[in-house]
């Protein structure tokens, strides 16, 4: 019973982590729930029509151009409007076009037929009425702009109010496109870099410091605006050859631009750096998305994350998520064409607005838009970054931050931490082990082995803080010491084994076997007191005058105080003694009687040590190092102290790195319940049981196995 | 000669010495470090003299030697060969910014251990190394002088003392059971808000009243003890000393802040000892101050010592079970392999996953539960939906279960069959057997498996982190308070305590003693438990070891 609770709890484990990890790989769904008849959009004027959403995504609204000059507010839930008093000066504005501000709020810009701009902004407040909480819309007018000078209608228009002024682009029924930035440069410029082509979208990003135009003949231009002087066309890039630029719109961080091509096509592009150090950039295309099946009318960014949606001129919704360059969600539509639709503040639904004028609206249940198995284990193209990279970083001060959620970095360290770890504990330990078992004598050797039990049951943390505050700034002054005693120690060593050689053979003879590793004691400790003394003596000899810029010049190598040598010689103190006790019983186990004919034989002790002993105890020395590797992966407050928990990939000695399990112990107090860096940072410590529980099990079944081969003897 | 050398090789003799290498390393490691935090801990109690260096600037550096050590290149690169230079402990931080001071050997003109200068420790900034100036009550000088001032002030602080006893009483105990009072009255009423939303009957509506009466009261009660904390407050401060230090630079300090004044450089070897002895003890009995830097480390070896008994008395019935279980009734075959796997593989996960199951399971899972179940009325704060010392020991409970099973199996095994087929051939049945023969027999090694169990939970940390260890926790987990014992509380913990004074604290260096002394408590717990079961288990084998045949 309690030994089926021991499998149970194993199991009940297991099961968790995987019920915790797994939400984040479920494929989102989502469906359409309703619709509300709206007006149906203009025809003749082709950006006639916008709709919205207040936060807490109780009202959706929808403005209209056209003589109809109404904004309609609608309640999401039961489709009825709500009536309120529009402010009296739209009354007499005939809208041509209506333009979105990015970013948060409801801002936008009337463009009319005599040219002007008008700006506009919905309020929303919440009030509580008798426990319920009730949302109040109010719309505001700004003081009309007058855009073009030849007062022609505005068909198209870009409006991005920011703290250095308020950026518009219009253009105009005659193809002609009007630039100006309020208040400092109230004079319209004509922008004319496009030529002859189409302007079939225009967009400023939401600091207003881009203008990005696309046009017919599937190119985008892109002018940098400054205050004080008129735009300047700094790129032109094809972006959707034989097709038209359809939509734009930018990602949340204005990094990101969404393109969609009356093919149908999305994909998102991004300036990359041309080389390191350079400042220039180039556009490039990033990330390519399932196509729609015809021409994509309108995009929507998430205002929480990187993700967006695009709907085309057949009715179908798709989901996006730029990070992962995945096609989330496809929403088959019913062959009426989206004309504009936009993405819930909260990214968990939408409204589409068709062609007959009715608004759909849409819940998407997608609450892990960044995780996919690609996104996680493979490298990711991120914003600002020249290549594709495995990043860990899974938070940082800004909103509107990407999420990089590689945990490859991790993984990297984890097995860097442990092989440092095993090369200092391996040789150690395995030698102490083929000595106290072969050579030593039992009295001492009941000794000696509860001593090696104490040196396992140190608590991890001493010898993290040990190894972070003592160690490291020690060998950081002590490098070339330390160095110098890999060899100094081994030869200290031969020597004593020559030395002893002439000693008398009666003296040599009192000694009992196993008094070996006592006498040896004063001259390690010599040795290491000669490398400690002449530390500076070796550092001028070996590197020059300086280690650190020895190595910087040399090999380019950088040196931090905490790094993957002190973890090395910490984490391999803290493993030697698991795996000498294994080692050492699977070497005592080796049946005596093979070994006395050996040495019977003639064979030197040597010899039957390194022919048998080794060679039949081989599965558990085997087994031990398993252990000793598992222990090493999960151990935690080692890394976390002596390392500086940077999630870099390199090889170095000299640098420090983040493991899983220090990943886990730093970030999981941040995490809320439930999220998806909840849910990673689970993922992680499967993986770490995972791989634990493989290690022990084979190592199990081997000492098992072992065990059951000399019992036959 | 070469021969002789090829028969050296041959003989292995020097393959052998390297083998015995990595057991003298391997000692050499262990005892080093065992030395390195005895030295490091332990000289933290004594008080060392306190050194006087005239400088040839003609400044002063008055403080206690903290170390010596030769000028490293990188500060100077072109020094002459083997200056060396003088760590000083300068306390003051109020005055200096910084606790240490570097002074090279060629600047010191003068070093002198002047009798008569005063080591004033304070409950805030630290030490201070200074004479003092004169000793004043409000505005007016009591004493002038060094010597005067020194005679004047001793009485002064043990009242002093004495006060912040009482300040510190009146603050723990009565206003903390007041505000007791205030929290329970409330959840009353808000338990009875919700039981009844819509209107509280008459009956319901005239406890609640009572319950506001029984609020109002205790909030007056409340009002009075504050006021008598600013009395004593003001007494508090009434004395102060101006201290001058070495450079002449004056501070004044209230004597409600001097914790102690001693003036090291007069005292006898015995006061010295007497000092050291008295240390140890404040360290361990007090509570920290200053961000954890100083004062002692009482709730973390109470919180330490706590958690471990609860987590063993959740380990030691599980894992007796099992391994009775495993030895006792189960058929040896492939279910018991599999448990012996199983029981190896629990032994072998990271203890960082164990802390993630806690959180998920215990705390979010079964302590979300409890809230919502029996304390909806202190939602949205979480009772048990948050780390807590019941859960940290469950999760422990669950790490050590491998150890208990594995040496209660030995304990098991060592019993020997005679005693069983005696007990069975006698007419005891198989449970009677168990718990009258069996059992008790294999008491040592249950208790050996406890006593590793302890040890390795008290030196855990990571899975802590996660469960329910704080930096400082206000109160301990058991109180006067009813219902006396608080699983619900955040503890601290010797471990945690050393993670996170040595590297979470801002003045790394001015904390260093505190983690080497933490550490080197927990250090003597942890080894003092594991060689008890040393003992016990040797004890074991050779208690058995004659009767088998």
């Amino acid at each position: 019973m309690g030994g089926i609770a021991v499998i149970l709890s194993i199991v009940c484990i297991f099961i968790f982590l995987v019920k915790e990890v797994i939400p984040v790989f479920f494929p989102p769904h989502g469906t359409q729930v309703g619709h509300v008849a709206g007006a149906p959009p203009s025809a003749a004027f082709p950006q006639s029509s916008l709709i919205g959403m207040d936060e807490y995504q109780e009202i959706i609204y929808q403005l209209t151009a056209g003589s109809d000059r109404q904004i309609r507010f609608f309640n999401v839930q039961s489709g009825a409007p709500i009536i309120l008093d529009l402010p009296p000066e739209l009354a007499t504005v005939h809208v041509t076009a209506i333009a979105r501000a990015v970013g948060v709020g409801n801002r936008f810009a009337f463009g009319t037929d005599d040219g002007r701009i008008v700006p506009v902004t919905i309020d929303f407040t919440a009030g509580y009425e008798a426990g319920v909480r009730l949302i109040v819309p109010a719309v505001t007018l700004g003081i009309p702009i007058q855009l073009t000078p030849a007062k022609e209608p505005i068909i198209r228009l870009a409006y991005q109010p920011t703290e250095r002024g308020t950026f518009t682009a219009a253009l105009t029924d005659h193809g002609r496109l009007w630039y100006a930035a309020l208040p400092s440069d109230d004079t319209p410029i004509a922008l004319t870099g496009h030529g002859s082509e189409s302007v079939t979208a225009v967009i400023f990003d939401s600091r207003g410091e881009t203008l990005s135009i696309g046009t017919a003949a599937g190119s985008l231009y892109h002018y940098e605006v400054r205050e004080g002087s008129p735009p300047s066309l700094v790129e032109t890039a094809s972006v959707v050859p034989g097709a038209s630029v359809t939509a734009l719109s930018y990602l949340i961080g204005d990094r990101s631009l969404a393109i969609g091509s009356s093919a149908g096509d999305v994909s998102v592009w991004m300036p990359v750096r041309q080389a390191q150090e350079s400042s220039t950039t180039r556009f490039r295309l990033i990330h390519r998305f399932d196509a729609h099946p015809s021409s994509v009318t309108a995009i929507s960014p998430s205002l929480r994350d990187k993700g967006f949606i695009t709907g085309d001129t057949q009715g179908n919704l798709f989901v996006h998520y730029s990070t992962s360059s995945q096609t989330l969600l496809k929403l088959q539509g019913n062959q009426q064409a989206i004309r504009t639709l936009t993405f819930s503040p909260k990214a968990d639904g939408a409204v589409a607005l068709t062609d007959r004028g009715e608004l759909l609206t849409y819940t998407i249940h997608n609450p892990h838009p960044e995780v996919t198995f690609a996104a996680l284990f493979k490298p990711v193209w991120y914003e600002g970054y020249e290549k594709p990279e495995h990043v860990w970083q899974s938070s940082s001060g800004a909103d509107d931050f990407e999420a990089k959620f590689g945990l490859i970095p991790l993984i990297f360290g984890t097995l860097k931490g442990t092989l440092y770890a095993m090369l200092v504990a391996v040789p150690l330990a395995l030698l102490g082990a083929i000595y106290t078992s072969m050579f030593m004598h039992p009295n001492i050797r009941a000794k000696i082995k509860p001593t090696i039990e104490i040196m396992a049951a140190l608590p991890t943390v001493i010898l993290g803080f040990l190894a972070g505050l003592w160690l490291a700034p020690m060998l950081e002054r002590m490098f070339p010491a330390i160095v110098a005693m890999i060899v100094a120690v081994p030869a200290s060593v031969v020597i004593a084994t020559v030395l002893w050689q002439y000693l008398p053979a009666a003296t040599v003879r009192r000694l009992r076997p196993g008094m070996e590793s006592f006498v040896l004691v004063p001259v390690i400790i010599c040795a290491v007191w000669a490398c400690l003394g002449l530390n500076q003596q070796i550092e001028s000899f070996l590197f020059g005058a300086d280690y650190k810029s020895w190595f910087a010049t040399h090999w380019g190598l950088r040196y931090d105080q905490r790094n993957a040598l002190v973890v090395g010689f910490a984490m391999g103190f803290a493993i030697v003694p698991i795996i000498f006790s294994i080692s050492e019983e699977a070497l005592s186990n080796v049946p005596r009687h093979l070994i006395a004919g050996s040495l019977a034989l003639g064979a030197t002790r040597w010899q039957t040590l390194v022919k048998l002993v080794l060679i039949s105890a081989s599965p558990g020395i085997f087994s031990a190092s398993m252990i000793g590797f598992g222990r090493a992966i999960g151990e935690t407050m080692i890394v976390l102290m002596a390392t500086g928990n940077t999630p870099i990939m390199d090889w170095s000695l000299f640098n420090g790195f983040r493991t899983l399990s220090a990943n886990i112990a730093v970030e999981i107090p941040e995490a809320p319940h439930g999220g998806t860096l909840y849910r990673i940072l689970f993922l992680a410590a499967m993986l770490l049981f995972v791989f634990t529980f493989l290690i022990n099990t084979v190592a199990e079944v081997v000492r098992q196995r072992l065990r059951t081969k000399y019992s036959q003897y | 000669m070469l021969t002789s050398f090829k028969k050296f090789l041959a003989s292995g003799n020097v393959f052998i010495w390297g083998c015995a290498a990595g057991v003298s390393i391997s000692l050499l490691m262990v005892f080093g470090l065992l030395l390195l935090i005895m030295i490091n801990g332990l000289t933290y109690f004594w008080i060392s003299d306190i050194v006087e260096l005239t400088l040839k600037d003609k400044q002063h550096v008055m403080g206690q030697l903290a170390g010596r050590e030769i000028i490293p290149r990188s500060i100077t690169p072109d020094r002459p060969e083997g200056k060396g230079r003088l760590r000083v402990k300068i306390g003051n931080r109020d005055i200096y910014g910084l606790d240490f001071k570097w002074v090279n050997d060629d600047q010191i003109v003068s070093e002198v251990y002047p009798a008569d200068v005063v080591l004033l420790e304070r409950r805030e900034w630290g030490n201070m190394y200074a004479r003092i100036k004169t000793l004043n009550r409000g505005e007016a000088v009591q004493a002038e002088g060094n010597e005067a001032g020194w005679i004047a002030l001793a009485p002064l602080i043990d009242a002093a003392s004495d006060l912040h006893r009482q300040i510190t009483r009146i603050e723990k105990v009565e206003i903390g059971s007041i505000n007791a009072d205030i929290e329970q009255a409330r959840l009353k009423i808000r338990a009875f808000e919700i039981g009844n939303p819509s209107a509280p009957d008459t009956r319901g509506r005239g406890h609640i009243d009572d319950l506001k009466a029984q609020v109002v009261a205790a909030e007056s009660r409340y009002q009075e003890k504050t006021a008598e904390l600013e009395a004593l407050r003001t007494q508090f401060d009434e004395y102060s000393v101006v201290m001058v230090d070495a450079n002449g630079r004056e501070k004044q300090i209230p004597v409600g802040q001097i914790i102690r004044a001693l003036r090291p450089n007069e005292m006898g070897l015995f006061h010295k000892s007497w000092i050291y002895l008295a240390n140890v003890w404040s360290v361990l009995s007090n509570e920290p101050r200053e961000a954890n830097t100083e004062g002692g480390i009482f709730p973390a070896i109470f919180g330490t010592v706590m958690m471990v008994i609860i987590m063993s008395l959740i380990v030691v019935p599980f894992g007796v079970l099992a391994a009775l279980y495993l030895r006792e009734y189960a058929r040896q075959g492939v279910m018991v392999r599999l448990v012996r796997i199983a029981v190896n593989n629990l032994a072998g996960v990271p203890s960082i996953v164990f802390g993630v199951f806690g959180l998920g399971f215990f705390i979010y899972a079964i302590g979300g539960t409890l809230d919502t179940l029996f304390f909806p009325e202190r939602l949205p704060t979480p009772t048990f939906g948050t780390g807590g010392i019941l859960w940290a020991s469950l999760t422990l409970a669950l790490l050590t279960v491998p150890v208990v099973i594995v040496s209660t199996e030995e304990g098991l095994a060592a019993v020997p069959r005679e005693f069983r087929e005696g007990s069975l051939a006698l007419g005891a049945t198989k449970l009677e057997t168990m718990l009258k023969v069996v059992i008790p027999s294999a008491l040592p090694g249950i208790l050996t498996g406890l006593i590793l169990a302890m040890a390795r939970a008290a030196g855990e940390v990571a899975p802590l982190m996660l469960t329910g260890v704080v930096k400082l926790a206000p109160s301990l987990p058991v109180d006067g308070s009813w219902p006396f014992f608080h699983f619900d509380r955040k503890f601290m913990h010797l471990g945690f305590h050393i993670y996170d004074v040595g590297f979470q604290s801002p003045n790394v260096e001015a904390a260093k003693p505190m983690v080497y002394i933490t550490t080197l408590v927990l250090i003597t717990v942890v080894v003092l438990l594991n060689c008890t079961a040393i003992v016990l288990r040797n004890h074991l084998r050779k208690k058995y070891a004659g009767s088998v045949l």
